[in-house]
């Protein structure tokens, strides 16, 4: 086998794992881009998501055309519950404290999680077919490469409602200048809810391919890590951002753990973050504020 | 109306002193104390083990405890941090007197270990097999429940040596101080048995697309593929893309990853998957696991494989008190290992399918399995292999 395929079949895990960490980012994203929040929680809301998944499809015994949109929805629901709940009244609060509170979300998740499914890691029912896909000469992970799709689509999809349908123009007025959106009749509180919906249901939707193909475990939050990186280097603000950053660091990280060795992948992808924070603090693609004294 | 003066009061008070003397004397008990991990990502372990314990000290109680002393298990959750795990020990063991303490990790071990070795007056055994605790020399007073992580390996090797003389090997580890653990013994191991190690790959902690490790694979086509370091993700993953590669590959793995519902769970793709195991699974019906069937009847569901290594951990720290008790000596450290050490072809009622000894800091026995998925069980494949025999 030539080095050159080899190359390109690490290029194509790496592009398909990316995407994955771009879904997770979005979650991110859609979040800060209308509230300011960062919400430390997308990871363990991406868990929650393979577990209704798996609450659904395991358990009911559900079809997994019914199970993943109904995982989806648990997901945006959960998210207006905690808009609702805990995020409004936290308004005007300062961003350390509702930073904060995601963390703890987070911590609240995970131990619901284990008191419902218990710690036991578990295996999602197939839905997706694991028969491999040869694009030529090529190997990709069907997995992967449904992945790869879907966060496709689904970036594809925001980045055209952020442009052209109302709501998303709202949002991102209210992501400049939210009294400015007030004055001109935007609801802002729904905006808020709407992009917390949006975003864990986007989460959850991320946390049902991860654990198609690495299982679920109440520790699977972990991967909100790597994703936050993503939306540091690409930009907190920015979903093309999330797309390209999530792409870049799947590469990188693919390339990295063949030719180096798995145990510099972090030291790698945490390099990057540092080096990221130091260069272009925004991000790549994220809005370069400027105060003007 | 009766009224105490404070003489009277304090009469009372060393009256019911005097009085309670010989009760508390009569009630004297032997405590075992335990950091366990009930929550976090070791809890789907830690429950099974504190089960474990639990259920092995009810069965000597109910058989009058040692030399009439019932045993006590204290423990407290520690969500499998280090700093959580050394304040919990730090609370047992100044209010109660503890001489075995059950640890939840490698990272305790090692932390405890030096105020275990200057107080001198426990043994401390644990949740973890970690190959650097198997030094009689630097840790006189450690014990390991079953064989070290490298021990493991070993016996995986002379299975493979066994079945299939100078096979390839591949080595697929994960990168924390868990997956390390065996891999020097492992290349000294293979070497000497000769086998060939062909691919050595180390993936990222908590890595789930294996994509890329599975084309390494596919490179270098080895015979044998031993997994360690991990629970269970990525490892269906890894075997299903393998599989599905044409790939035929046998692939093992280690204790944490060989439990046997856990591979039920994941269904077909398990089928095959092998490793070592040092104690029998909950369903194994052999005749002569006498244990086994106390432990079906106690629990009649399955139990983790995390739960017989309780059960046999309190087993084997009750049997060194007793013969340290018996033979009239302090219950120290010292004392303690000693009769740990002293324990040669013990029954452990079928829990181990073969007498076994204690000649250092572990129990270097274990039987390779293979998972059945139309039993949905694991299978043993060998007998019970002791390294050193």
């Amino acid at each position: 086998m030539s080095d050159w395929l080899f190359f390109i079949e690490v290029s194509l895990a790496g592009l398909g794992s990316g995407a994955l960490l771009a879904l997770a980012a979005l979650a991110f994203v859609l979040i800060y881009k209308a509230t300011q929040v960062v919400n430390l929680a997308v990871g363990e809301l991406l868990m929650l998501g393979g577990y209704l998944f798996f609450a659904f499809a395991a358990g009911w015994g559900l079809p997994a055309w019914a199970a993943v949109p109904l995982a989806v929805i648990g997901g945006g629901l959960v998210g207006a519950v905690v808009e609702r709940g805990i995020i409004r009244p936290m308004l005007g609060e300062s961003a350390i404290s509702v930073f904060m509170v995601t963390v703890g979300l987070g911590s609240v998740l995970i131990g619901l999680v284990e008191l419902i499914w218990t710690a036991d890691p578990r295996t999602l029912p197939a839905f997706i077919s694991t028969k491999p896909l040869f694009l030529g000469e090529a190997y990709v992970s069907r997995k992967i490469a449904v992945a790869f799709a879907v966060a496709a689509v689904v970036i594809g999809i925001f980045l055209l409602l952020f442009r052209f349908w109302r709501g998303g123009v709202a949002l991102r007025a209210t992501a400049t200048d939210q009294a400015a959106a007030y004055s001109c009749g935007i609801n802002v509180p729904g905006v808020f809810s709407i992009a917390w919906i949006v975003g864990c249901a986007t989460a959850a939707g991320a946390g049902i391919l991860l654990g198609a193909i690495g299982g679920i475990s109440p520790t699977m939050g972990v991967f909100g890590l790597s994703a936050l990186v993503v939306v540091i280097v690409g930009g907190l603000d920015s979903i093309l951002g999330a797309l390209v950053g999530g792409l870049a660091l799947g590469l990188i990280q693919s390339w990295t753990g063949t030719y180096l060795g798995g145990e510099y992948t972090n030291v790698v992808t945490f390099g990057i973050l540092i080096v990221a924070l130091m260069i272009r603090p925004y991000g790549l693609f994220g809005t370069h504020e400027i105060e003007r004294l | 109306m009766f009224r105490m003066t404070r003489r009277a009061a304090l009469g009372a008070v060393a009256g019911l002193t005097l009085a309670a003397g010989p009760a508390l004397a009569q009630e004297e008990e032997i405590v075992i104390g335990a950091s366990l991990p009930l929550t976090g990502v070791f809890a789907f372990a830690g429950v099974a083990i504190e089960s474990g314990l639990n259920d092995y000290i009810t069965l000597l109680n109910e058989e009058g405890g040692i030399d009439g002393k019932p045993v006590r298990l204290v423990y407290e959750d520690t969500g499998y941090k280090v700093e959580q795990s050394l304040a919990v020990f730090n609370k047992i063991t100044s209010s109660e007197d503890v001489h075995f303490y059950y640890g939840d990790s490698t990272g305790f071990a090692k932390t405890i270990g030096p105020e275990i070795e200057r107080s001198g007056d426990m043994v401390l055994a644990g949740a973890s097999f970690a190959t650097e605790l198997n030094d009689p020399e630097i840790h006189p007073h450690a014990f390991i429940t079953g064989p070290d992580y490298s021990e493991m390996v070993e016996i995986l090797l002379e299975y493979i040596a066994e079945e299939s003389p100078g096979a390839t090997v591949a080595m697929i580890n994960s990168d924390t101080e868990f997956g390390r653990d065996p891999i020097e013994r492992t290349k000294a191991k293979a070497e000497e048995l000769g086998l060939d190690i062909v691919l050595e790959i180390v993936t990222a902690p908590g890595a789930v697309d294996v994509s890329t490790e599975v084309l390494k694979l596919r490179r270098s086509r080895p015979d044998y593929a031993i997994f360690h370091g991990y629970v269970l993700a990525p490892l269906p993953e890894f075997i299903t893309q393998a599989k599905e590669l044409g790939l035929e590959t046998q692939f093992m793995g280690t204790f944490w990853s060989m439990d046997s519902k856990q591979w039920a769970d994941v269904g077909e793709a398990a089928d095959g998957y092998m490793g070592v195991m040092p104690y029998r699974y909950y369903h194994d019906t052999a005749e002569d696991a006498p244990m086994l069937d106390k432990i079906r009847e106690m629990r009649g569901v399955y139990q983790h494989s995390g739960y017989m290594q309780g059960f046999l951990s309190a087993m084997l720290m009750t049997e060194a008190t007793k013969r340290v008790m018996a033979s009239g000596e302090e219950l120290t450290g010292d004392t303690l290992k000693a009769a740990l050490n002293s324990i040669q072809d013990f029954d452990t009622g079928g829990i181990i399918g073969v007498p076994i000894s204690i000649p250092g800091n572990s129990v270097p026995v274990g039987r390779v399995y293979r998972f059945d998925a139309a039993a949905g069980e694991m299978m043993p494949v060998s007998d019970w292999i002791t390294l050193g025999d």
